[in-house]
């Protein structure tokens, strides 16, 4: 049986082999300083990439939204005429759209005679 | 305590807290010395205090042991004590031979004998050995009654020199 000295005698012997390879305080104290920074970066790090995505999205936005107001420019309303207005122009409208006079046809407008020919 | 009173007092006791450290992360340099500068941010950052209870070793040993504990548990979770288990349940005797081989061997089987202890008989005598503590302080470290830390002081004691024994017959 072994006595309490020789279990001592085991610990110094392991307490002098930690003091050996036991790092200075400096050493841990540096290195504990650095990962807290480390972690405060990391934790400040998904702010960072939300409102990078944020400003990535918000600009695609914009930019989308600009390009489709230009395509759909809305002409003035003076200016503006129906695609179906071709369907109105008739033929023979143009016999609508004068005064009649007395003593003429509407065929010398239309069927020019020799006498008109200014021959 | 001001913190350049506290960094000194660290500073003081900091290569036996390395001890302890190494004795509460299973002898594992790397995490002994994440343990500890865990400790030692949690103690300047003031969120561990020192109230004055005890001697400020004792309370800063008990810092100690309360994060290795932590810790363990987070790398329990992240599956890594699994695969260190299955590394080796001899944590130093794979370190490289030098010269002092004699006193090296004395020291894993004394290292192997305390591994084979229970945790808390482990402890105990890691405290009263190693750091030359009391008993009565041993218990406010390891968070148990005196009665308690006393059981498990006799009970270690007894089944190290056992195991002791055994390797020197061998």
């Amino acid at each position: 049986m072994m006595d309490d000295s020789e279990i001592r005698g085991g610990f110094a012997r392991l307490r002098e082999a930690d003091r050996e390879r036991a790092p200075s305080f400096a050493q841990t104290y540096g290195r504990a300083r650095a990962r807290k920074s480390w972690r405060a970066t990391l934790r400040v790090w998904p702010l960072v990439v939300g409102a990078a995505a944020a400003v990535a999205i918000a600009t695609i936005w914009l930019t989308q939204a600009r390009s489709f107001s230009r395509s759909a420019a809305t002409p003035a309303i003076a200016t503006w005429r129906a695609p179906t207005d071709v369907l109105l122009q008739t033929p023979g409208s143009e016999l609508l759209s004068a005064m009649p006079a007395l003593g003429t046809s509407i065929l010398d407008e239309m069927i020019p005679l020799p006498s008109n020919r200014g021959t | 305590m001001d913190d350049v009173e506290l960094r000194r007092q660290l500073e003081r006791a900091h290569a036996d807290c390395f001890g302890w450290a190494m004795a509460c992360c299973g002898r594992h340099r790397d995490d002994a010395e994440e343990v500890l500068q865990t400790v030692y941010l949690t103690v300047l950052d003031g969120r561990a205090r020192y109230d004055g209870r005890s001697s400020f070793r004792t309370w800063l040993f008990g810092v100690i042991r309360r994060t290795a504990a932590s810790e363990r548990r987070k790398a329990w979770l992240r599956g890594l004590l699994l695969k260190r288990e299955a590394d080796g349940l001899e944590p130093e005797a794979l370190a490289a031979p030098d010269a002092k081989v004699e006193r090296d061997s004395r020291r894993y089987s004394l290292g192997y004998a305390l591994a084979q202890l229970a945790p808390r008989q482990h402890e105990v005598l890691q405290l009263v050995f190693y750091h030359e503590l009391t008993v009565d302080e041993a218990a406010a470290v390891m968070g148990v009654s005196v009665g308690s830390a006393r059981t498990h002081y006799a009970r270690g004691k007894a089944r190290l020199a056992t195991l002791l024994g055994d390797a020197r017959e061998v």
